[in-house]
């Protein structure tokens, strides 16, 4: 019923129809309801009413720089009202994959913030590795590096203190063919204020999984996983959900892969012309990226929940 | 000459046999690390390997991806190891390739950023090659507002210890300009230290400026062709008659295989028999063009060949 359908605006009543046939909202962050620090204009005010209308709403973030708790601290002084358990940012989902799914009994060797190894110390897991690491001697000293035996996992997040050293002892530890490998995201831009963006972490992913000659388990969108992990915690019904998201290749992709509906808006990354270009493909991988709705912003749905 | 149907032989090799396969190549390229040395130690025999190849009158190169050291350098670890007569000029490493495409194929006008070790900077400078300051020290540089040199008209990504995240933000930034080069000296993701260690190799950052950057890197170092055509440039190289000796399939052997030449994989360094043996069965023609044509323990087994 959906392939036909594909991408449509999302006018009047068609919203309204819409909202009423999901009762959860999923929405990302970036592009979607803020850019940086500044509000997408009307986005709080649509958060607002969803929860007023009794529909449950969830923000998925690829961001791996804050704890949910932070991010429920923004969401909160940007006028949204929310809490740290409606909030699945990768720090968090990472630390849950790591101890829900892979049953990690031992340490992590992190190559990330702060705000993850507060999320992996939440869950009881303890990292070696955060913070700033550079090479110092000759090979012969720094190559020997002795290495932690309780580390059974490398974890790779967005790290600005990213160097050759940690590149080098996360290397040493994968040497273990038992050594998990994880990554938050495979984003290739961290987005900033103003346009500009800086390397993101599918960059130092990629470095790795380059260096250690196999791939990463990503957690972040488009992968199953951030979805299964809200689920997990609220029991979520597909087909009665609705994923809001600016880019095709991790937000929509996402909702496509779960079973959701899935609205796209233009406030971000991804341009309607790309979204039709995904439908006139008939390649499957790119169809799966095409939204079942269109809006120019979030604001479009206001009209919906106001009457 | 292996055709498409058969794919090449993998034929290990002693004695009479190695002698029929030098009397065909008038050029032979060593490759250095796993083949002539490692490390600090020649491979035994090598040495006179050499020196007998070119008492033979054959026109011996070394073709190294091994980007950390100048030319110079590597005379001196030549003369160290116990090479005799082995001059500067046959010596081609990474890189020194990446200095000489810069100036004589892109002919850049303008500055290079080098993400890369002394031995890349002094090799960009010998060829006359403007070098951007690296700009990263000082207070108010950040990630977020980074100073870019408005003469940088090429990247230069190569292994470099002191790679850090400024570091790569900043490629980024030049690489923005869909005019600026961007070049990496090899794609080695990994490179063998003593003691069986690995340590990361320029692959592995080239694989984060191109994720940054969205874009590929045009790569100096084998596979690509770009060595070969280098040593050609200065020495006029048949390929028909042409040897490529190495010990990294994907690397040396592909290499050979990329620019028409001879290939031979010895048993010393990183590759094993089985490797070349499971690139054999493959259906990927990219995979089939691993496989070399012949097989040695050691450079060594040359020494009865050459030795009557």
């Amino acid at each position: 019923m959906a392939a036909a359908a594909k991408c449509s605006r999302l006018g009047g009543p068609l919203a309204r129809q819409l909202l009423d046939s999901v009762d959860s909202v999923l929405f990302d962050c970036d592009g979607v309801i803020w850019r940086g620090d500044q509000v997408v204009p009307g986005a709080a005010e649509v958060i607002n009413l969803l929860k007023r209308r009794g529909k449950r709403v969830f923000f998925l973030t690829n961001n791996s720089t804050k704890t949910r708790k932070m991010y429920a601290e923004k969401l909160t002084r940007l006028g949204f009202g929310a809490s740290a358990d409606e909030v699945f940012a990768t720090a968090y989902c990472s630390a849950m994959y790591l101890k829900s799914v892979c049953g990690l009994e031992g340490k992590v060797y992190l190559i990330g913030s702060g705000a993850m190894r507060q999320e992996l110390e939440e869950v009881g897991i303890q990292q070696v590795g955060v913070g700033p690491d550079l090479v110092s001697g000759g090979q012969a000293d720094w190559a020997a590096v002795p290495l932690d035996p309780e580390v059974k996992a490398v974890l790779v997040g967005f790290d600005e203190h990213f160097s050759y050293m940690k590149l080098n002892k996360a290397l040493q530890y994968l040497a273990d063919p038992d050594c998990l490998l994880v990554g938050t995201n495979t984003d290739t831009r961290l987005p900033l204020e103003g346009g500009k963006a800086v390397p993101g972490t599918g960059c130092l992913v990629k470095a790795v999984e380059t260096a250690a000659q196999r791939q990463a388990h990503v957690v972040g969108k488009p992968s199953r996983y951030m979805f299964d992990c809200v689920a997990a915690e609220f029991g979520l019904d597909p087909a009665r959900s609705l994923m809001v998201g600016d880019r095709l290749d991790t937000d929509i992709l996402l909702g496509t892969s779960c079973g959701l509906k899935t609205l796209l808006t233009l406030t971000g990354v991804s341009t309607l012309a790309d979204a039709e270009g995904h439908r006139e493909s008939g390649c499957p991988v790119r169809m799966a990226m095409v939204p079942d709705y269109f809006v120019d912003s979030v604001a479009e749905l206001l009209p919906a929940l106001q009457g | 000459m292996a055709g498409a149907a058969g794919g090449r032989g993998c034929r290990m090799i002693r004695g009479a046999q190695i002698r029929d396969v030098l009397d065909a190549a008038h050029n032979v390229l060593f490759d250095c690390d796993g083949v002539i040395w490692n490390g600090e130690a020649a491979v035994a025999g090598a040495p006179e390997v050499v020196r007998l190849l070119k008492r033979r009158g054959k026109r011996v190169f070394f073709v190294t991806n091994n980007c950390t050291r100048p030319r110079e350098n590597y005379v001196q670890k030549f003369s160290r190891l116990g090479f005799t007569d082995v001059a500067e000029e046959e010596i081609f490493s990474s890189a020194y390739c990446s200095a000489a495409y810069l100036r004589d194929v892109a002919k850049v006008q303008g500055k290079v950023f080098v993400i890369g070790c002394p031995g890349v900077l002094k090799e960009l400078q010998d060829a006359g090659v403007p070098v951007a300051e690296q700009g990263d020290e000082g207070p108010d540089v950040s990630v977020y507002n980074l100073p870019l040199d408005p003469d940088v008209k090429a990247v230069l990504v190569g292994y470099d210890e002191r790679f850090t995240f400024m570091k790569l933000a900043t490629a980024c930034g030049y690489l923005r300009d869909a005019e600026c080069l961007f070049l990496a000296t090899d794609p080695d993701p990994w490179h063998p230290l003593r003691g069986g260690r690995i340590t990361p190799g320029s692959g592995s950052l080239t694989a984060a400026l191109e994720t940054a950057s969205s874009r590929k890197a045009t790569v100096i170092g084998k596979p690509s062709r770009f060595m070969f055509e280098c040593i050609s440039s200065q020495f006029d190289l048949d390929p028909a008659r042409s040897l490529m000796v190495g010990d990294r399939l994907e690397t040396d052997v592909l290499f050979g295989a990329n620019c028409g030449l001879a290939t031979m994989l010895t048993l010393t360094g990183v590759s094993t028999l089985e490797d070349a043996h499971e690139l054999q069965q493959s259906e990927s023609p990219e995979k089939k063009d691993c496989v070399p044509d012949y097989v040695v323990e050691s450079i060594a087994d040359f020494l009865q060949a050459l030795e009557e």
